[in-house]
């Protein structure tokens, strides 16, 4: 049973790290809203998983929480950005896919090397899970430093606070619920700001391009 | 005896069973796209017309245009020979191991990449070049992904891997194997020229990789290489089938586990053949040069699988 509990979260822990590495692949606006959808799909499911193994029925509410915020507002919000904004693509990052790709690769080597002791220290089923949560929040680090585009990184932080959000559940079965509405408001009113900012930056430069900011020093 | 009897047998079957999985995946596709379509059996009797058909040979060509059908086809049996088909341990997993089967797969490319040379036409070298990229970059990953289930039965041994995976199923779920599929999966569409790489339907066309390269081929030649191409597509599917999904294999020689091996390996090739047809249907081809992207792709995920299952054990 326990061998269940364990493969299932790693299971799912590496859907959300392909879901997060789609961001490299994928160049359109859309494409990384779906991946972000799917992504807080899977999460909520590893919620729901825990919450059946470790009969913890507070964390049934944050799965459901998680699925009605992060795979259905914030991509309703995602999708109406897109219309002004997504015909703008990631043309031209920083990096370009094929070496953000193997970069991504070593972070998440670079993540499982991290892991080890903690992954040692552990006893939980889902301990294996846990280099993988680590994996997925150096990956979207990657994607927002790399990607020049403001809404590559908005979704590029959304990914990074799915992955800390994996890694809570995954290493301590969930945080108090108090503590978890309060990090879902913040992330609400976090993204209101950033959705706020994009469009200011958009309406200045008419692009969505955050080199142009550098303008701003004149 | 029996043993190199079915031995003989599934060899037999592959090849018999190679054009008919072609023109399925032909077949579902044409019905995807509301087409009437050819029926499944057409590629046996393309094979047939180009078994009488007369061989014409360019007099710029040397004898290496002549001898790589011949090269490729054999290599590519040679294959057949060491992939789990039907029934396992097979006879010649002595002889030979992945790694084995990777080279094969190499030798095989490099005698149609020569081919492609040889008679000096523009497409073909174009193609060879082509065709040498996707190689280079997709042979790494087979090895990479085969290896991570390796990794896990402790032997390198195609045959061991599979019965490794019947005695224990739950590794099935393991992420190791999962991310393995999939770099896979990649790897053998970008192998068999499928859609994202390579558009199999057309003749003529610019961005065109296999095509090109038998493109000066005709008669019985153009007759082995195709039908060696489509024995890669039915190694390449059942070796995914069988790796990943080995329920049903048979582990002994009785007739009952054989014909019950030949439904399930049958149901499974379908299975593949559908997802191709419908996947061959939603997508369209990559541009050229995104087409190293994808099989770096496949590379992270096959060394994702390679870490998991290394670190996970």
């Amino acid at each position: 049973m326990n061998s269940l509990f364990s493969q299932l979260a790693v299971l799912g822990s590496s859907l959300t790290l392909i879901f997060g590495l789609m961001l490299l692949w994928h160049r359109s606006v859309h494409a990384y809203t779906t991946a972000f959808a799917w992504q807080s799909v899977v999460l909520a499911g590893i919620v729901a998983v825990v919450a059946y193994f470790e009969r913890d029925p507070e964390l049934y509410f944050v799965a459901a929480m998680l699925l009605w915020l992060k795979a259905w507002f914030i991509p309703r919000l995602l999708r109406r950005m897109e219309e002004p904004l997504g015909a703008e693509q990631e043309l031209q990052p920083y990096v370009n896919t094929a070496t953000s790709l193997l970069i991504s690769g070593l972070l998440v080597l670079f993540a499982y090397a991290v892991c080890r002791p903690l992954v040692a220290l552990s006893h939980l089923p889902t301990r294996a899970g846990m280099p993988l949560a680590l994996g997925l929040i150096f990956v979207s680090l990657f994607v927002i430093a790399s990607r020049k585009k403001a809404l590559t990184q908005v979704i590029g932080f959304l990914m990074l606070e799915n992955g800390i959000a994996l890694l809570a559940v995954l290493g301590t079965y969930g945080i108090p619920l108090v503590v978890e509405i309060g990090v879902f408001l913040d992330l609400l009113l976090g993204f209101m700001v950033m959705q706020l900012f994009v469009y200011r930056i958009h309406e200045t430069f008419e692009s969505i391009d955050v080199e142009q900011l550098g303008r701003l020093r004149h | 005896m029996s043993g190199w009897l079915v031995e003989f047998f599934q060899i037999v079957f592959a090849l018999a069973l190679a054009p008919g999985l072609v023109g399925l995946i032909r077949w579902i596709k044409a019905r995807l796209q509301s087409r009437l379509g050819a029926p499944p059996w057409q590629p046996y009797r393309e094979l047939g017309k180009l078994f009488h058909k007369e061989a014409v040979v360019s007099k710029n060509a040397s004898w290496i245009f002549r001898f790589a059908p011949y090269a490729v086809s054999a290599s590519t049996l040679a294959i057949a020979f060491l992939v789990p088909v039907l029934v396992v341990p097979r006879r010649l997993d002595m002889v030979g191991d992945l790694f084995v089967v990777v080279y094969l797969l190499l030798l095989g490319t490099f005698w149609l990449a020569l081919a492609g040379l040889d008679p000096g036409s523009a497409f073909g070298g174009m193609g060879s070049s082509r065709e040498v990229t996707v190689a280079a970059l997709a042979e790494p990953t087979t090895a990479t992904a085969i290896f991570s289930l390796a990794l896990g039965a402790g032997s390198t041994n195609l045959g061991a891997i599979v019965v490794a995976a019947l005695n224990d199923p739950w590794t099935v779920l393991t992420p190791g194997h999962l991310l393995a599929f999939a770099a896979l999966f990649i790897v053998a569409i970008a192998e068999t020229g499928r859609l994202p790489v390579d558009n199999p339907s057309t003749h003529l066309e610019l961005t065109m990789i296999h095509e090109a390269m038998i493109l000066e081929y005709s008669g019985r030649y153009l007759a082995l290489l195709e039908w060696a191409s489509w024995l890669k597509l039915f190694v390449f599917l059942s070796l995914l089938a069988n790796l990943f999904f080995p329920w049903g294999i048979a582990t002994t020689l009785t007739p009952g586990a054989l014909s019950w091996a030949i439904v399930t390996l049958l149901v499974k090739l379908a299975l593949l053949a559908v997802v191709i047809a419908v996947m061959e249907t939603r997508v369209a081809k990559l541009r050229l040069f995104r087409v190293p992207e994808l099989l770096t792709a496949s590379f992270v995920l096959a060394l994702l699988a390679i870490t998991s299952s290394f670190l996970l054990r």
